[in-house]
């Protein structure tokens, strides 16, 4: 029971006021131990819990195949490929470089594994993100309430503003879109559908001569650039947002830390 | 008794701290690390004012919490599973222990493997690193433990799957395919992967509660989930739930050294724009410079 729980805490309380002391103590030996000897214990640690894991991944397939559990027919694909990289990255080479070696020869049935066939499907679980980011967008980009339709307009900005298309939209359509959005903004306001389309094609003519005037079609102001806008978006309302959760998360990792080396939150060791 | 208290309250939050400060500045015999001082006032600052809302949620002062829907969420959605008769998915990230997320994610896990037992449904947690699974494994029994049904945890529920990142995604989405579970929690350190996770669980229908402090992943959880715990919810999380007044304390206390943050980003715009106006010539973003020489 002591090693089990009051060692574990002991351990758990001392290694992190080590390694809190470490960024501040002048001391050569403690900034090894929490630079290199930490990290190489928990390389160990974690290279007997690898050689654990692969334990209880063969275990609990070859238990479901035994024992015909639901869909043990999926476990014989996930042990045969296990047992498959296991015999080509131990056992056969096929290559002239000894074993070890082999696993960078290119000529190795090993590399030929990871090329072949460990790369494509991979590229291919990314590939589906594509589809996955569509299907999310459209979700997010629905016009339900006042944000989503600012997510929606800053999305097509952003989209635009990315593509080479971007720079060639001409300054009069920048404006047209402009005056859209306000308009959509306000158009459940408006009832009658004749003065909304006459204050629409009205606004538009006089914003349009408004821009000949002040010489916009010669001279571009940034706000009617797609590119110059798509930077602003990035670097103003989506930094200062990001910014904000990350001094969020900055702070809720210094008091769960703190909780945790002052031994008060001990749940992690199972207390 | 209540003046002896007073004293000790004064030495341990402020006596104390300026010694350290002004020992850190003096840097005897070049103990301290030069360079780092902003760094050790901030971490100094920010441990003393925890401490201190600890001290007094455990003199027993009460605090406001504000309520978080995902948390009050997660014990709905392990009652849903329960009454669909479907299991409920914890999947506890791809980082390792060595990642705070990791840790808070496993953290979470236990009060969700408590309520879990508490309801009697299914747990479902598939690892992405040995290391984890077995933390999970250890948390998740001593959670059935304490609430009086250990007969009810499955050691085989919590297991490993691969390390690799879309090979584990693909592993998670078979399982969430195949089991239709009818709550599934990302609580941990996320990358790519997640929107992967999370759009497949939307489309098997599963009330989704994610958490993370993969700030660029944030908005893939925000448009796939019914719920999330944004920033700094992530790690109060486990304060939250366990509703232990210490650990209510230091939430309070992180929200002090919070508020600080916005006094001090106030001040520095003030002064930006008064140096902008040429009134004053002061360099405020050296003051909050790290820069170590030793």
């Amino acid at each position: 029971m002591f090693i089990k729980r009051q060692l574990a805490i002991v351990v758990m309380i001392s290694m992190g006021f080590l390694a809190l002391a470490g960024q501040f103590i002048n001391s050569d030996n403690l900034r090894e131990f929490t630079d290199k000897d930490a990290p190489q214990w928990y390389m160990i640690i974690a290279a007997f819990a690898a050689f654990l894991g692969c334990i209880n991944l063969l275990q609990l397939h070859s238990t479901k195949v035994i024992r015909r559990k639901k869909d043990w027919q999926y476990s014989i694909f996930t042990l045969v490929g296990f047992l498959l990289m296991i015999f080509f990255g131990f056992l056969y080479n096929g290559s002239t470089v000894g074993l070890g070696p082999h696993l960078k020869n290119e000529f190795s049935a090993f590399y030929w594994m990871y090329n072949y066939v460990y790369l494509p499907l991979s590229s291919t679980m990314f590939a589906l993100l594509a589809f996955f980011v569509a299907s999310a967008s459209y979700r997010a980009f629905r016009i339900r309430n006042f944000e989503a339709t600012l997510l929606l307009i800053s999305g097509v900005l952003l989209m635009l503003g990315r593509v080479p298309i971007g720079a060639l939209i001409p300054w009069w359509t920048v404006i047209i879109i402009y005056v859209s959005i306000l308009f959509a903004l306000f158009a459940s306001k408006i009832k009658n559908k004749q003065v909304f389309f006459y204050s629409y094609f009205g606004a538009n003519i006089f914003i349009l001569i408004l821009g000949f005037l002040l010489g916009w079609h010669v001279n571009l102001p940034s706000f009617l650039s797609i590119p110059l806008i798509q930077e602003w978006i990035m670097a103003v309302p989506a930094t200062a947002g990001s910014r904000a959760i990350m001094i969020g998360i900055a702070l809720g990792v210094v008091a769960q830390s703190f909780r945790i080396i002052t031994g008060r939150e001990r749940s992690i060791l199972g207390d | 008794m209540k003046k002896i208290n007073i004293y000790k309250d004064f030495i341990l939050f402020f006596t104390f701290p300026v010694i350290l400060i002004i020992l850190y500045f003096i840097n005897p015999s070049q103990l301290f690390v030069t360079g780092n001082q902003t760094s050790f006032i901030a971490i100094l600052i920010s441990c003393v004012t925890f401490e201190f809302f600890i001290r007094k949620a455990k003199n027993g002062e009460n605090f406001y919490m504000r309520p978080i829907p995902a948390m009050q969420a997660m014990e709905e959605a392990v009652g849903r599973a329960t009454e669909m008769g479907s299991s409920v998915l914890f999947v506890p990230g791809i980082s390792g222990l060595d990642e705070i997320d990791t840790i808070s994610g496993v953290i979470i896990l236990g009060h969700v493997a408590g309520m879990v037992a508490e309801y009697e449904a299914d747990l479902h947690v598939p690892c992405c690193v040995p290391i984890v699974m077995e933390a999970a494994k250890e948390s998740c029994k001593e959670a059935y433990l304490k609430k009086g049904r250990p007969d009810l945890y499955n050691d085989s529920k919590i297991h490993y799957v691969t390390d690799d990142q879309f090979a584990y995604a693909a592993g998670v989405n078979g399982i969430m395919l195949r089991e239709k579970p009818a709550a599934v929690f990302y609580q941990g350190k996320f990358y790519a992967e997640s929107l992967l996770l999370a759009e497949t669980g939307s489309s098997v229908g599963a009330i989704q509660i994610a958490g993370t402090g993969s700030s660029s992943q944030i908005p893939f959880f925000v448009t796939s989930c019914d719920y999330v715990l944004i920033g700094e919810e992530f790690y109060a999380a486990s304060a939250y739930l366990s509703g232990s007044p210490e650990m209510i304390g230091s939430i309070k206390g992180q929200d002090y050294v919070k508020l600080l943050c916005m006094v001090l980003i106030g001040f520095v715009v003030l002064v930006s724009f008064f140096n902008f106006l040429n009134i004053t010539q002061l360099d405020i973003s050296s003051f909050f410079k790290i820069n170590i020489s030793n």
